[in-house]
């Protein structure tokens, strides 16, 4: 079916805000798209601010030198300014791109200044949700009418579209993150990692993330699993983190630290529950889908990312957000029902093909095609301006 | 005496600019309803036709077929006021339709209903563009500024259909 899909080829241009040298979820994404629509034969270049010339993809091309902002306690790497403004220019009118997919164009990046430099089909993905955007957001009105030149929007969630309406009052069509299912869902069983195990992914040292509330929840769960284990796989320092678990509790947590791609699989497929204690600051939960489609059965807190990509419980089971007694339940009773864990793991491994980039890229595509009609090729806006147009430009 | 007819010279200037600003603004929104439109308008007639084939074919039952026979002729030659009603009902037709042919395996239903699967996909997603430069346009014209300097010049006020509003609200 995509092979009847893509069968037009076309001339796309991606606009990354972050630097691309800093690993981060909007860069994946982008190189994951890329990627995918250049093996359907489109042709594609990405514009992205870089540290360094080396090393870089052929389809990219640097905007010059991103700019470390302090924002929000973390560091955001962005680029803005005159010479920035020209070179994006140059790379539209260079391009004769059928389209402009922007990213986060509302992030004062190059995404933002393509969008006021060119005019015609423009697609805009919106990556962010929560409070931590508002103060990018409270300058609305000069935004307004720049975002208002974007022919369609993707949100990547429920929750970014309502931050969307929120902050800018213009809807988005929600199209999920991508991730590789297939890859992911080939995992081999490991002997280390299996039996009554609990895993955990990410940066355990951030609070958001809620490891803590497992620590909190796993002396209940031992009286009813004497040998329930604890997998963590991350970036961080895990010995400074295990300080911070009560002693008796210390040799029930294996850190793993940061783990492959394949590992990944391994883990997903070798493990009892995936837990995601998340207590918010999620827009998406790319891990969860990640974890239904390596074959785990999830059980997550109910904030609203996780509770719209479970379907309200369908496939994954849900347990009240910082309530460690409501996990300790939850664990306890999926642990003792195998059949009941076979079954969940089953439905949630099938709703994780949703979120195949094969099935991802095409919804993007179609947003693509329905913004393409009718408005012909990206031009740079000032080409169109009638007193350039007079004055013989 | 001289500074003062400067400024507002200058002041006319800068409020003719802003005038013309917004009518390239609200000039590319009319446009964008206008192609937005005209691509839904011409996938729905796409929808239609394939509604008409899968009635002639195997798939669904006499008592289906005429149903969306029916709907698609009354869709197609739907004017604009009675519009609406038509696409509503084509929708509901095939939304039955394809809720019970989960279990068809011959080849060319399959193939028929899966372009259909495909098309009301990209329906979703044009009528979802078609609202949104509605709205916004509607937004924009209800400007006082706007209004009083007349920038919509004769354009109608773009209107959004009853059916769009109800498909929008399943898909989400």
């Amino acid at each position: 079916m995509t092979s009847q899909l893509f069968k037009e080829k076309k001339r796309i241009g991606l606009v990354c805000p972050y630097g691309w040298d800093t690993p981060g979820g909007v860069q994946a994404h982008i190189a994951d798209l890329a990627e995918y629509l250049i093996s359907q034969g489109h042709y594609v270049s990405v514009l992205a601010p870089t540290l360094g010339e080396e090393n870089l993809p052929d389809y990219l091309v640097s905007a010059g030198k991103p700019i470390s902002i302090p924002y929000n306690g973390a560091v955001a790497r962005i680029l803005f300014g005159p010479i920035a403004f020209a070179r994006v220019r140059q790379w539209i009118s260079q391009g004769d791109f059928d389209v402009l997919h922007l990213h986060e164009p509302a992030i004062p990046s190059i995404a933002l200044l393509a969008c006021v430099a060119a005019e015609g089909p423009m697609v805009g993905t919106f990556h962010a949700s929560a409070k931590r955007q508002k103060a990018i957001f409270a300058i609305g009105p000069i935004l307004e009418p720049v975002i208002e030149k974007l022919t369609a929007r993707i949100a990547v969630s429920e929750a970014a579209r309502s931050t969307l309406t929120e902050h800018l009052e213009t809807d988005a069509v929600v199209v999920p993150n991508g991730i590789y299912a297939k890859r992911l869902a080939s995992g081999k069983e490991n002997p280390l990692w299996t039996g009554n195990t609990l895993g955990f992914i990410g940066r355990f040292e951030e609070p958001r993330k809620g490891l803590a509330l497992i620590i909190e929840a796993l002396p209940k769960i031992i009286r009813e699993f004497a040998d329930i284990r604890v997998l963590v796989a991350g970036p961080g320092d895990s010995s400074a983190f295990r300080e911070t678990i009560p002693q008796e509790l210390r040799n029930r947590f294996e850190f793993l630290g940061r783990i492959s791609e394949s590992q990944k699989a391994d883990f997903l497929h070798s493990i009892s529950l995936y837990i995601a204690p998340n207590n918010g600051g999620e827009s998406f939960g790319i891990i969860l889908a990640e974890a239904l489609a390596g074959g785990a059965a999830v059980v997550a807190s109910d904030i609203p990312a996780f509770d719209s990509l479970l379907g309200g419980g369908e496939y994954g089971t849900l347990f009240e957000s910082e309530n460690a007694d409501s996990l300790a339940t939850k664990v306890v009773g999926l642990l003792k029902d195998s059949d009941e864990r076979n079954a969940i793991r089953i439905r949630g491994s099938a709703h994780a093909q949703n979120f195949d980039w094969d099935q991802v890229a095409e919804r993007i595509y179609d947003v693509y095609e329905m913004s393409m009609v009718g408005l012909g090729k990206v031009t740079l806006a000032s080409d169109n301006r009638s007193w350039n147009r007079f004055l013989g430009k | 005496m001289k500074s003062s007819i400067f400024l507002v010279i200058l002041a006319v200037l800068i409020f003719a600019w802003y005038l013309s600003f917004l009518a390239t603004r609200l000039d590319r929104l009319h446009h964008r309803v206008e192609t937005s439109w005209a691509n839904l308008d011409a996938l729905l007639q796409r929808r239609a036709a394939i509604a008409v084939e899968i009635a002639r074919s195997e798939i669904s039952d006499p008592a289906s077929s005429l149903l969306l026979t029916f709907a698609a002729h009354q869709a197609r030659e739907a004017s604009i006021k009675d519009r609406s009603q038509a696409e509503s009902s084509l929708s509901g037709a095939l939304g039955i339709l394809l809720e019970i042919s989960e279990s068809v395996d011959e080849v060319i239903a399959k193939e028929l209903l899966d372009e259909l699967r495909t098309l009301n996909e990209k329906i979703t997603v044009a009528i979802a563009l078609h609202v949104e430069s509605v709205t916004r346009t509607q937004l924009i014209r209800s400007k006082p500024v706007i209004r009083i300097f007349r920038l919509a010049g004769r354009a109608p006020l773009p209107v959004i259909h009853e059916f769009e509003a109800a498909i929008d609200g399943q898909a989400n």
